[in-house]
């Protein structure tokens, strides 16, 4: 469909265009001693015919995308020069019928003998104006192109968020897991009581990690609470080498964010901290209300003979994708790495359910 | 049978050992909780088989492995761990038993009886070495540390603090941090573990961190110098300068 087509307002905004030519065109004519009457009389359906007429060019552009080699160029010039030369004459003909028709209107009697003079000048500018209704097309063909092209990237970017998202919700660490029911298959034989508890945790963690990946955006308090019953697991696992430290400032509580993004930061501060230490160490986890942002802050003792982090992992990169995704430059994502510590500040606006 | 078990987790070791108690016929020597304790129980207790995690902090099963190999000591070994299981199928071709966490009491027997026939077979049965074991586990992925044993002393040097390595007979030379330390492999051997898009063999008896590499300079016509960051200049030999030229092309 031709894009000028498509809507009333477009062919309106473009026949407008073609006002100005008209008076150019009639300005000329009264120049060389027409009348207002013959000048005008003659310009206005001689520029509707164009318009219409010129609308075709968009068609031949289309089917002739525009070649960036020097023969392709060399080659379309030349198309073009010939068909604006046809297309300068057509209408120049075309006034020349108009104003055969128009001499039977009174007045205008005088209107062929003039056109027959003016036909060099008429063709000269139908010739310029079929050359620059070729550039129009070629702005408009572009024009869609891009949007097309834009309107694609932003669907593959949400497609790609999606598919990320439901790979973060598949995504149970196996190895978790495994080690759970490991220390499970342990505690049976020597303390039932705490197998059973262990049993209830697990299966909190998983009912609410299932739970919370249905949904986009979830309160803070879900996703700390998933983090407990996360950590209760790891610290029958790890005993006494995993301490905790969880400061939460119960105003923060209420905040939304985006869905399982504390949980990759308390997995990685267990497995890249607590796990690669001997002697364990204190995970601390604070949340507190600035100035209306909420400051999430996961901090782990860190291997300090282990060589310091070069960038994000995969899994932090995800939470700090998904962090701006959401709340752009509202939000800040920071993973600083020290000798002895590592830390990760989120910093977001504290939004509610309405 | 002496029997170590190491393992960083109270628990998964506490397993392990309630699997032993049907078995009288295996003492369990000690407990470890980490790579470092399982050398110290080894020398003292010499055990003819270890239960041994993967995962552990500082140094993981396959790095005490190696260790023990290269003191001469190769117990039986069966690896215990929720380690990716397709990278561990590839040990059923060496010869080495694993359980995956949670493990069930036949499943463990299975595997204890399989520790026994090596420990007792005659003539002994040759172990695979723990770096064939290592790289099977890895699964074409480049190796990320080394672990170098002098005397009682353990040196865990991670490959982005190593500058260049150099051949010395049996040996290579590590130069790490300002130190040169001595590792029991050949150059050979090292070259096909480490990651060829940040470590390339320069010459036939160096192998160079790229990122260390400042310019290479040509003296003579036919001899040319690997300049590094600290002003280290290492020789660079004909086939060693094509092997740079490709990276770079490629880059």
């Amino acid at each position: 469909m031709h894009p000028l087509l498509v809507s009333r307002a477009r062919l309106g905004t473009y026949l407008l265009g073609w006002v100005p030519i008209a008076l150019l065109l009639a300005g000329i004519a009264r120049r060389q001693g027409w009348t207002w009457l013959e000048a005008m009389s003659l310009a206005l359906p001689l520029c509707l015919l164009g318009a219409l007429l010129f609308l075709g060019t968009w068609y031949l552009c289309r089917a002739m995308p525009l070649q960036n080699t020097a023969d392709g160029l060399a080659t379309q010039s030349a198309v073009w020069g010939t068909a604006a030369l046809l297309m300068g004459g057509l209408w120049a003909g075309l006034a020349w019928l108009l104003a055969r028709v128009l001499a039977w209107l009174p007045g205008l009697g005088a209107l062929p003998q003039r056109v027959q003079l003016a036909l060099p000048v008429i063709t000269g500018l139908g010739i310029l104006l079929y050359l620059a209704s070729v550039a129009l097309s070629y702005l408009l063909l572009a024009q869609a192109r891009a949007l097309e092209a834009e309107r694609k990237g932003a669907e593959l970017q949400l497609l790609a968020q999606e598919s990320e998202l439901k790979a973060l919700r598949a995504q149970l660490n196996p190895h978790f897991l495994f080690n759970s029911l490991n220390s499970l298959s342990a505690l049976t034989a020597v303390d039932p009581v705490r197998a059973r508890e262990m049993c209830v945790l697990l299966s909190e963690f998983l009912r609410r990690s299932l739970g919370l990946g249905e949904r986009r955006l979830v309160a803070l308090r879900e996703e700390l609470d998933l983090a407990r019953a996360y950590l209760a697991i790891e610290q029958i696992r790890f005993g006494s080498r995993l301490r905790l430290d969880l400061q939460v400032d119960p105003a923060t509580e209420p905040a939304l964010l985006p869905t399982l993004l504390l949980q990759p930061l308390v997995e990685n501060a267990i497995k890249h901290g607590i796990a690669a230490l001997p002697e364990g160490g204190t995970l601390v986890l604070t949340t507190e209300l600035v100035e209306g942002h909420v400051i999430l802050r996961v901090e782990n003792p860190r291997d300090p003979d282990a060589p310091t982090p070069q960038g994000l992992g995969l899994g932090l990169r995800h939470v700090r994708q998904r962090l701006l995704g959401r709340f752009g430059s509202r939000a800040r994502f920071e993973a600083t790495s020290l000798e002895e510590t590592h830390r990760v500040t989120l910093v977001f606006p504290l939004e509610t359910e309405p | 049978m002496r029997a170590l078990i190491i393992d960083d987790e109270d628990l998964a070791r506490a397993v392990v050992r309630q699997h032993l108690e049907a078995h009288p016929d295996v003492t369990v020597a000690a407990e470890c909780a980490n790579g470092f304790e399982a050398l110290k129980a080894a020398a003292q207790h010499q055990p003819d088989l270890i239960f041994l995690d993967i995962q552990m902090p500082k140094l993981d099963g396959f790095e005490v492995l190696e260790l023990l190999e290269a003191e001469g000591k190769r117990p039986a070994v069966i690896f215990v761990t929720a380690y990716d299981q397709h990278a561990l199928r590839a040990f059923e071709a060496h010869a080495v038993d694993y359980l995956l966490k949670p493990f069930a009491k036949e499943r463990f027997d299975a595997a204890l009886a399989k520790a026994r026939l090596l420990v007792t077979a005659q003539p002994p049965v040759p172990p695979p070495p723990a770096a064939e074991l290592a790289a099977a586990a890895r699964q074409g992925r480049p190796l990320e540390r080394l672990v170098v044993k002098d005397g009682p002393k353990v040196t865990v040097i991670h490959l982005d603090r190593l500058d260049w390595v150099q051949a010395q007979d049996d040996y290579v030379l590590l130069r790490t941090e300002g130190r040169n330390i001595l590792k029991q492999q050949t150059l050979a051997s090292l070259e096909t573990q480490l990651d060829p898009a940040r470590f390339i063999r320069i010459h036939r008896s160096y192998i160079l961190n790229l990122d260390r590499l400042v310019r290479v300079e040509q003296d003579t016509k036919e001899h040319r110098d690997a300049v590094l960051r600290d002003g280290t200049r290492l020789p660079v030999s004909r086939a060693g300068y094509q092997r740079l030229r490709e990276l770079w092309e490629d880059a």
